[in-house]
């Protein structure tokens, strides 16, 4: 690993780029030009963590902030409208607005000094708990990513948590959108997938169609090594979940919407989206039978082959591939409920 | 090694000068395109070349770390194009007229 070089210029350049992006975001009335001024934020507050050494979290703003949360955007704009109205309210409103984000942004900046410097061995942070995890990591559980296993192991119930709450906005954006009665109007009848003709635009270009075809297994492959090899690199549930994800919204971009329903239909797809969730909490479950506590994955030694630190090991691998389940389904149902308007036939 | 992977470098970022100037000088919507995708593509390629060079000279293990940079410039040779074709496609579907000499 490299240590993150201490070239504070670059970091300046790069956080004027972020605040210039956020502001023509704002300030461009184009809806969908404001989305990829957005994907180019991200990807500049990616550039950012990674020169602070935080990789993991480079990964996941570069995967979600970047990639998917654009997309999810755009399928929005899709279904509404590209062009912004003029808000409501007068001078005075909006004069209002300016003294409330004023003061708020003063007493976030007043808070500032009280900040410990950056990388401080004293800070509150640094002194109490992660030492623990930096020396006893190896010896505990066997995950050289200490990221992997801090997330999953020592502070798994967080992570359970964070694993509902991407759950819970699948089934919120899911209850808002989803249309049961337009269907039966719209929709034509069950068609034999054998028989029935392509459910893409032929006259759409062949080379993008191709393209993705070719792409797609080897990004597919390319999220299982994340989710797998996350306990020695960078990556792991949340990041390789939405490789997969993308990987079957790319499918559903560049053929047609219909195209993937036909594999992915909305019952299995919605219970996928619970079963990891499921998975993950199972594994918790799992553990008090065998004597330990919740998520205490040191107690699943006496049904996996190995010692207490392997067992440990393992269970991190379950529950990462429960978190890449639901993030991967979460990712598919909602780019599903927003591209074709709640319907679940057709769409972008 | 490391010499060719400087000379690599610094070639990748002349193209990408290039295609900087050629982004904001170019007249029409299609050979703007033309300029971003070929200058980006060439020199994203060559830069990363240099770094296999680079990572081939420092450390162990680094044939794994140049196999993986070989393909992401696989990646790159085959998606970045295919991008480009597409937002072409859909600029043409959009109605953006080409630059002719005499339209000005």
């Amino acid at each position: 690993m490299m240590p993150s070089l201490p070239i504070w210029q670059f970091d300046v350049l790069l956080l004027v780029l972020v605040v210039l992006f956020a502001v023509v975001a704002l300030s461009i009335r184009n809806l969908m030009g404001a989305a990829v001024v957005f994907g180019a934020y991200s990807f500049m507050m990616c550039l950012i963590w990674a020169g602070m050494g935080a990789v993991d979290v480079a990964f996941t703003e570069a995967a979600v902030g970047a990639g998917v949360s654009t997309v999810f955007i755009v399928s929005t704009i899709y279904n509404t409208s590209a062009t912004m109205r003029s808000r409501p309210g007068g001078m005075a409103f909006k004069l209002f607005i300016g003294v409330v984000v004023t003061l708020a942004g003063v007493f976030l900046l007043s808070a500032l000094p009280d900040f410990p410097d950056w990388g401080d061995p004293n800070s509150p942070a640094n002194a109490t708990v992660a030492p623990y995890y930096i020396e006893n990591s190896i010896r505990d559980t066997h995950v050289p990513n200490l990221v992997t296993s801090v997330l999953a192991d020592y502070r798994g119930f967080d992570t359970l948590l964070e694993t509902i709450v991407v759950f819970i906005a699948c089934i919120a954006i899911y209850s808002i959108l989803r249309i049961e009665t337009a269907k039966s109007k719209t929709d034509e009848p069950e068609e034999d997938i054998a028989t029935a003709p392509p459910s893409y635009d032929p006259s759409d270009s062949l080379i993008v169609r191709q393209a993705s075809r070719f792409m797609v297994p080897f990004m597919q492959l390319f999220a299982l090594y994340v989710i797998a090899h996350g306990h020695y690199s960078p990556g792991g549930g949340f990041q390789g979940g939405v490789i997969l994800g993308a990987s079957l919204i790319l499918l559903a971009i560049s053929f047609d919407l219909k195209f993937l329903l036909r594999q992915w239909r909305e019952k299995p797809l919605m219970l996928l989206v619970a079963s990891g969730v499921c998975l993950y909490a199972t594994v918790g479950l799992a553990c008090m039978f065998t004597g330990g506590n919740y998520l205490d994955y040191g107690s699943l030694d006496s049904v996996l082959p190995n010692d207490r630190a392997m067992a440990r090991s393992h269970g991190i691998l379950l529950v990462e591939i429960g978190v890449g389940i639901t993030v991967m389904f979460s990712m598919l149902a909602i780019h599903i409920n927003l591209a074709s308007n709640g319907r679940f036939d057709r769409g972008l | 090694m490391e010499i060719l992977a400087y000379i690599l470098i610094s070639t990748g970022l002349i193209f990408f000068l290039g295609t900087t100037i050629g982004l904001l000088r170019f007249p029409d919507f299609y050979s703007r395109m033309h300029a971003a995708s070929k200058g980006d593509t060439l020199s994203t390629v060559l830069i990363l070349l240099g770094c296999i060079c680079l990572v081939s000279t420092q450390g162990e293990m680094n044939w794994l770390l140049g196999l993986k940079i070989l393909l992401i410039i696989n990646f790159i040779f085959i998606g970045s194009p295919t991008a480009t074709h597409a937002m072409m496609d859909a600029g043409n579907k959009a109605g953006a007229e080409p630059w002719k000499k005499d339209s000005q």
